[in-house]
């Protein structure tokens, strides 16, 4: 069946997605899909997918026109979206999940196992798929759920398939296995939508590709003509001059260094240092361990192998606990889940980290946790009412401050800031900007994990980019530029 | 004028519609008056004199609140527990084998484990209280490292224990013949200005202290966090597995005290129905009292109040003549509407 979508037009209130942007997909053609995030690549593919409406624009399959009101009219027209969190239920057996919401029944109106079973059999042997349609889900690696869920959409004749980042969380030879899928798909005359951050899978496996860049397609063409230096160009389009950070003092004694910190699968061999008064840049793609690896640091992670050293001493981390008595402070990514404390007012979300610090005979002195707070509100300028107001009436940038204010409070050495500007308004971004420069200049020791290369380039004195769990590389001056990350990031 | 005292008055009627909406200490409390102005009506004024209906109203009054003193005291630590995100449904069971450790010890036939050893009288009733206490710790511990190291549902390690309590300490006491000293029940028993009140000073001072904890001690306050979200309080350095833990052991301790304290009140122990239903009337005043069952939210006074609020309409439906069989329906009918209550809060 061929695709094709024409001047596909979508905003969202005053935020234009996508302005007019054109796809196609040939029978039997695997297309990467590519962009940075926030391109549009999802906001396009759920279109497709029945998802959203599009506001203009037609997509015609064969040649006629269609329309999708919802995920099921997609579906039936033939295509289907794997999206990155599967779709499987791990409890039930692999050919019950085939059938899911469309089971066969016995005229009796029980389920006919056995048919159910001989059809996802059969299809198996077809594809030459090796797995047991009777094993459990729950059984079978990340790549065979992939499979499966593949094999679902076949099932339900589809013949086109959006696959979201199907790789992020496979290993090597799980990816391989998914790949080898797909080259049958292929001969099946099964198109492929191959969304991916990672050029060297996209060389190796995808034919055709098409890039998006704030919601317009920039370049298309076949990926034999064209290599991963290229097409990382067009993701990030030309370079915006960006401020770069100045440091007036150098750098102090080493706080932290890692040894081969290995914790599979998500981070393999990372030796890294910081030392005081440094801000150590730590960028990669979705998936690429970093968050994991700090957390680890943090002691938030179990068991790792390798060694931590904090300030020149071996320290094997264990609990969250331990981490603070030593002096390291952790923003965690996804404020909502992991930062703030919803039922709590501003005032103990800020000193929750430093309690133990403020007691008298035995009880928390208010005194002293309020001083001790609008402190930290002064300094960190935290626009609020009330301390006693609930932490959810504050703005994102304003909570993300009060997380911090409680890490400041209890002094750290090393400072590690997950996505410190995730949900942060421009204003407050720079603010928080100033925060991180000041804390530098005082000899904290930084780390900031983040995938936006201007606020790496912006922050920090160097970086080291990740792809699935290793540092590729240290990037620092000249070579700490948004192309140079960005091919890095992508394997590329 | 008449519009300015209008505009007044609204404006208090909104602030209290407000708190209503916003404070569950605040709605709890409310009902708490209605119902105790309705027991008042309802006890009646047909009194020869003011002295006689205050004493017959604050003698009924005193029975309410010496009745449900126990149980009252198991309730403030359940608190705890729901607030931490937890439930601990071996409170009852637990308050058995306290009891019976108790018994044992301060048993004052000649072949008693202390008496025997020539230990009686005050020595060994301390002996005894400590017993009790190490043994209602000791079992709440086994339940928080059910729960916070081997990462059981609270629900089930809570009722696996409470089987097993229960059903071990009847095996154990079954052939056991224990007498409790009467010099013994003086712990309860001693009147106060002519009545019989200590269990309610007990409760009282308990229930003081651990809102001083739930509000101005780390422990307390981290209990909170962990209940609200655990992720976050993980992550702000707070020992999760350790507080965990240590929240039932304070329900465990608790359920000890009133375990004395019954033991203490009656001078014996029914070692198959004693404190059975505990868990249920504790759950019961603690969300009655505002606090929610998904953890986070509630607060000690929420739960006195929520214990009294049944207490009360118990009470009520008695004086009223309700048949004692509809009376546990009642009770059913105000925990739904109390959650009901709240969840219209969350809503608007």
């Amino acid at each position: 069946m061929n695709l094709s979508m024409k001047g596909i037009v979508k905003s969202f209130g005053a935020n234009d997605v996508l302005k007019s942007v054109d796809f196609s997909l040939q029978e039997g053609e695997i297309c990467a899909l590519l962009g940075e995030n926030g391109a549009g690549k999802s906001t396009l593919m759920n279109i497709l997918g029945g998802v959203l409406p599009a506001d203009r624009g037609t997509i015609e399959l064969d040649g006629k026109p269609v329309t999708f009101a919802s995920p099921a009219q997609s579906l039936g027209a033939g295509i289907a979206f794997i999206h990155q969190e599967l779709n499987l239920i791990n409890d039930l057996p692999v050919y019950e999940n085939m059938f899911i919401g469309r089971e066969i029944k016995k005229k009796s109106g029980f389920l006919d196992h056995k048919a159910m079973y001989e059809k996802t059999k059969a299809l198996f042997e077809k594809m030459d798929i090796d797995v047991d349609p009777g094993a459990m889900v729950s059984s079978l690696d990340a790549s065979f759920k992939q499979i499966v869920e593949i094999s679902r959409a076949l099932m339900m004749n589809a013949s086109i398939i959006i696959m979201d980042e199907p790789t992020t969380s496979l290993t090597d030879p799980e990816i391989e296995r998914v790949f080898d899928m797909l080259r049958t798909l292929k001969q099946q005359k099964v198109g492929v939508v191959f969304i991916s951050h990672k050029l060297r899978e996209v060389m190796e496996i995808c034919d055709r590709y098409t890039v998006l860049r704030d919601g317009v397609m920039v370049a298309d063409g076949y990926v034999k003509d064209t290599n991963t230096a290229e097409i990382a160009r067009h993701m990030v389009g030309h370079e915006v001059t960006s401020i770069r950070r100045e440091r007036t003092k150098e750098p102090g004694a080493e706080v932290l260094r890692l040894e081969k910190l290995t914790q599979e699968p998500y981070f393999r061999n990372v030796s890294l240092s910081v030392r005081a008064g440094e801000v150590l840049g730590v960028t990669g793609l979705l998936g690429d361990g970093r968050s994991e690896l700090f957390r680890a640091v943090f002691g938030a992670q179990g068991r790792y192998q390798g060694s931590i050293l904090f300030e020149g001493k071996p320290v094997t981390m264990r609990t969250t606990k331990q981490a603070l008595d030593l002096g390291i402070g952790y923003l965690p990514r996804n404020r909502k889940e992991n930062g703030i404390i919803k039922d709590m007012n501003i005032l103990e979300n800020g000193s929750i980290v430093t309690l133990p610090r403020l007691l008298r005979h035995g009880l928390i002195d208010g005194r002293r946790q309020h001083e001790e707070f609008d402190r930290q509100r002064r300094e960190l300028r935290i626009k609020m009412e009330r301390e006693k107001d609930s932490i959810t009436s504050l703005s994102g940038g304003n909570q993300q401050k009060v997380v911090l204010a409680k890490w400041l409070s209890a002094n750290p050495k090393l400072l590690i800031l997950d996505n410190p500007t995730q949900g942060v308004d421009v204003g407050a971004k720079e603010e928080i900007y100033d925060i991180i420069h000041r804390l530098s200049e005082q000899g904290v020791a930084i780390v900031v994990l983040c995938s936006e290369a201007q606020e790496i380039i912006r922050l920090c004195d160097r970086a080291l980019v990740m792809y699935h769990g290793t540092v590729r590389a240290e990037v620092s001056g000249e070579t700490m530029n948004e192309h140079e990350m960005m091919r890095l990031a992508t394997g590329g | 004028m008449t519009q300015q005292m209008n505009k007044k008055e609204q404006t208090i009627l909104q602030k209290a519609v407000m708190q209503w909406k916003t404070n569950p200490l605040f709605s709890t409390a409310c009902v708490l008056v209605l119902m105790v102005v309705l027991q008042t009506l309802a006890l009646g004024f047909e009194f020869e004199s003011f002295g006689a209906w205050f004493s017959h109203w604050s003698r009924n009054w005193i029975n309410i609140l010496r009745n449900n003193a126990g149980v009252g005291i198991v309730a403030l630590g359940m608190t705890f527990v729901i607030i931490s995100g937890g439930i601990d449904l071996a409170v009852g069971s637990t308050l058995v084998a306290v009891g019976a450790v108790l018994m044992v010890c301060v048993n004052q036939y000649p072949d008693g484990l202390l008496t025997s050893m020539g230990i009686t009288g005050v020595p060994a009733f301390a002996i005894g209280i400590i017993a009790a206490m190490l043994m209602g710790c000791a079992l709440g511990s086994v339940s928080g490292f059910l729960v916070a190291k081997q990462k059981l549902p609270a629900f089930i390690a809570t009722l696996g224990m409470m089987k097993i309590c229960r059903s071990v300490t009847q095996q154990v006491m079954q052939t056991a013949g224990v007498k409790v000293p009467t010099q013994f029940l003086a712990i309860a028993n001693t009147k106060i200005g002519g009545q019989v009140i200590l269990p309610i000073i007990y409760w009282l001072i308990i229930a003081v202290v651990l809102h001083i904890v739930s509000k101005k001690t780390t422990f307390g306050r981290h209990v909170f966090a962990i209940g609200s979200n655990e992720r976050t309080a993980r992550l702000s350095g707070i020992n999760v597995e350790k507080v965990t833990a240590l929240v039932y052991v304070l329900s465990g301790f608790l359920v000890s005290i009133a375990a004395i304290i019954q033991v203490a009140r009656i001078g014996s122990m029914d070692y198959a129905n004693a404190g059975s239903g505990y868990e249920m009337d504790a759950i019961a005043a603690v969300v009655v009292g505002g606090t929610s069952m998904s953890g986070g939210k509630g607060s000690i006074l929420g739960t006195v109040f929520g214990m009294l609020i049944i207490a009360v309409m118990n009470n009520l439906l008695n004086l009223m003549g309700v048949p004692p069989f509809l009376r546990e329906a009642f009770k059913g009918f105000i925990v739904i509407a109390a959650v009901l209550l709240q969840k219209k809060e969350k809503n608007s």
